[in-house]
């Protein structure tokens, strides 16, 4: 085998070609990276969002919580099945919730879209991640006030604290901040319950019911229980699945990412291969010596394609850590879904990370592999001759 | 003349590596086409709605909210409308597919004169007026699922409850695919009606023709004053403005596709440097000739940059050619994502991408091109590749 240390040294030798292919893979993979970081983000906030023991409960037929209706005396009842969980003092973990959406502009002539409203009460804060409020206080019930999240009041007009929000003439105040862990709820405005369908003048009207069961055994009941119904004619559905739908809804992003991906490492392996070509004709007289003084034509292969990997790796490490810096950046689109908008974070784990540089990994196997067999392909003499 | 002529026979010298950096140009230069297409094809989408100057109306709380279908008449009675029709969002599922195609109600005797560029059968459209659960469909959706007229197009409501059991009575045809089925209003409303179910009386929105296009900005004014004290306010806009509040509903989707050519212009500027450089080491001693035989530095510099943009160049143009074939495919495959044909999103963005393509190699020859151009004769006869 040729040692390693010759093709690092190569690499160092010619640093000024290293370092221009190195950048420039680098680059594409940046590219590819930060809009995979992008599709994960979106997946991330929409896969915590849903909890494995939460049914959503809809009118059957709905898609979603915007186009559904439950009637307020359907939705008592249903409070009162057994085997929805219950917290400290007893109250059932099922949450009546209203859902309206609002056409309203974002900051910075950034042009409209719509932002979802939610009229709850209490109990539905405890039925997402980790609520927190990180700002300012919670609502009061019955003066109109709302709650949001810091990056919704970054993108929207009229959701900073202090703020008014109209709605239908009525005007809610901003009076805090919420968290939760980082889930699609992050992506809302909450209000009390009363007060929305107040504004929205469907008095007694409510959209949808959240609840949590007891356990498994108590889901596949309530499912049953839920589906079955005659009378109700609602719907239930797993939470985690209501957010994959959304998921696959929104994926136009990761599509977006692979078109991104193909072409660019198509282009780069082409680069990559330049360079390799232009590294084999420089040194066809060392390729000689190392032929004659007994490396095999396979362990000479496998040098080149080495190095070319290895150009090619450092640009995808380079190309990812260079994504780091946008990681956690918050950043919105619209949930296909939905119609609305859904904030989230730029996210680079391992598995986007990864793709990155096996994004990379291809370009330099590829593109080194014609230039290696040239390499090997060269008779001694002839070689050894080449000025 | 010689200048060009030799500049080509540098190119081919080694094909390899010409072609190597055409290539690499060209797959990534199609990426920016295809991405810079999208930004084309929705001005074009755009400045196709402006010639027909249509204004939609809509509450100005958004989709959810409430628009009175006596607003309708409201807006057909005001100076410069010419036509104007209710257009209800059904979004309801067919068989087993959620909203696989747009669905709307809206009103049969004026649906085709808001939409005048649209063409059907007059016999077709008398069936569709007569027929109160009659249907009409833009053609390639017809083809698409195999529909013939008569077929029974049931659709299941999703916010409204209240399932629709279409009947198909024509097929229009339009300059762009629109994927959509129309259906009459009036057939929705009394079904709701009857079940006693919610968002009876709703036109959703209505779209609508004005006079001239003069008087658009006007008409938007006057309507959305007249319901401004109603209990459900207005927003008035052009069909444009309309469909741009979907575009920016994405997000910030230019500033994207700009920092990614920003990285793809980079990245291409050092491929194509790298590929100069090694081109300029190899002949370091022919410059060296070429200068002792008399060409002056410039007809030098001139050489190199030319050939250096040249490359780049052709790497563009194969690009332009591979993105917009990969646009028209899409197109072909996918009408309803890709509307418009590339030959209807041409314009000076492709000039500007060649231009860039030119551009970028000639920024990567500067390095070469100066150092050759500073070469003295001695040194580059001497030096040993």
């Amino acid at each position: 085998m040729v040692p390693a240390k010759y093709n690092v040294r190569n690499l160092r030798v010619r640093w000024v070609t290293t370092l221009m292919t190195v950048v420039g893979t680098g680059l594409v993979v940046w590219a590819s990276v930060l809009t995979f970081g992008l599709a994960d983000g979106l997946d991330h906030a929409l896969r915590i969002s849903g909890d494995p023991l939460d049914l959503i409960v809809m009118r059957k037929g709905a898609n979603d919580e915007g186009s559904s209706n439950v009637e307020q005396k359907v939705a008592k009842e249903i409070a009162n099945l057994d085997g929805i969980a219950t917290d400290k003092s007893g109250q059932p973990l099922c949450s009546s919730e209203f859902v309206t959406i609002l056409t309203k502009p974002r900051r910075h002539n950034a042009g409209t879209t719509n932002l979802i409203v939610r009229g709850l009460q209490d109990v539905g804060r405890s039925l997402r991640p980790e609520f927190t409020i990180v700002r300012g206080r919670d609502v009061r019930p019955g003066v109109n006030e709302a709650i949001t999240s810091v990056n919704m009041a970054e993108r929207f007009e009229n959701l900073a604290i202090g703020e008014k929000l109209e709605i239908n003439k009525v005007l809610f105040e901003i009076v805090g901040y919420f968290e939760a862990a980082g889930s699609s709820a992050e992506s809302e405005v909450w209000t009390d319950l009363r007060d929305l369908t107040g504004a929205r003048r469907q008095a007694e009207a409510l959209s949808s019911i959240n609840l949590r069961c007891r356990d498994e055994a108590a889901k596949t009941a309530l499912l049953k229980r839920l589906r079955d119904d005659e009378q109700f004619k609602l719907d239930a559905i797993d939470e985690p699945k209501y957010f994959e739908k959304q998921m696959e809804a929104s994926s136009t992003i990761k599509y977006v990412g692979y078109v991104i991906a193909v072409f660019l490492t198509m282009g780069a392996m082409f680069a990559a291969a330049n360079t390799m070509y232009a590294a084999v004709a420089s040194r066809s007289r060392e390729i000689g010596a190392l032929r004659a003084i007994g490396f095999s034509r396979r362990s000479i292969l496998l040098s080149f394609l080495f190095e070319s990997f290895l150009l090619c790796l450092l640009g995808g490490l380079l190309g990812c850590l260079a994504t780091l810096p946008f990681h956690g950046l918050s950043t919105g689109t619209m949930n296909g879904a939905t119609f609305s908008e859904i904030t989230f974070a730029f996210r680079f784990g391992p598995s986007v990370l990864l793709q990155g540089v096996i994004m990379a990994v291809t370009m330099g196997l590829v593109g080194g592999l014609f230039p290696a067999i040239r390499a090997i392909r060269m008779p001694i003499i002839s070689a050894l001759r080449e000025t | 003349m010689h200048t060009l002529f030799y500049i080509w026979r540098n190119l081919k010298r080694n094909k390899l590596r010409s072609a190597l950096t055409i290539l690499s140009v060209g797959f990534s230069l199609a990426l920016m086409t295809v991405l810079n297409g999208y930004t084309a094809m929705q001005d074009a989408w755009g400045a196709e709605s402006e010639k027909y100057h249509r204004i939609v109306v809509l509450n100005i709380q958004g989709f959810s909210g409430m628009l009175p279908i006596a607003y309708v008449d409201r807006v057909r009675g005001t100076e410069g409308i010419r036509a104007a029709t209710p257009y209800a969002w059904y979004g309801g599922n067919y068989k087993d597919e959620q909203m696989p195609f747009a669905q709307f109600g809206c009103d049969p005797k004026a649906a085709f004169g808001v939409w005048d560029e649209f063409s059907i059968d007059p016999k077709q459209l008398e069936e569709w007026q007569k027929t109160r659960n009659g249907c009409v469909v833009d053609r390639r959706l017809a083809d698409k699922r195999g529909w013939k007229i008569g077929e029974r197009i049931p659709l299941k409501g999703t916010f409204y409850q209240f399932d629709l059991d279409l009947v198909l009575c024509g097929v229009w045809d339009s300059p762009k695919n629109t994927d959509s089925l129309w259906f009459n209003w009036l057939y929705l409303d009394e079904g709701l009606r009857e079940k006693n179910a919610q968002g009876t009386g709703n036109a959703g929105t209505i779209f609508a023709q004005v006079t001239s296009s003069d008087a658009t900005a006007k008409v938007c004014q006057t309507l959305d004053e007249r319901f401004a004290s109603s209990d459900n306010p207005t927003r008035t806009q052009t069909e444009s403005a309309f469909f741009q509040m979907f575009a920016d509903m994405a997000g910030n989707v230019r500033a994207y596709i700009f920092y990614i050519g920003l990285a793809v212009v980079f990245s291409l500027t050092l491929v194509a440097a790298t590929s100069m450089a090694v081109s300029m080491r190899e002949r370091t001693s022919e410059i060296a000739v070429l200068k002792a035989i008399g060409f002056s530095r410039r007809r030098v510099l001139v050489t190199i940059l030319g050939e250096a943009s040249s490359i780049t160049f052709l790497g563009g143009c194969l690009g332009v050619a591979l993105g917009c074939s990969f646009l028209e495919l899409a197109h072909r495959a996918a009408s309803q994502i890709v509307p418009l044909s590339v030959s209807e999103m041409l314009g000076p963005w492709l000039a500007y991408l060649l231009a860039s393509a030119a551009g970028i190699g000639l920024v990567s020859g500067i390095v070469p091109a100066v150092r050759a151009a500073q070469l003295s004769v001695i040194d580059g006869l001497r030096r040993v590749v």
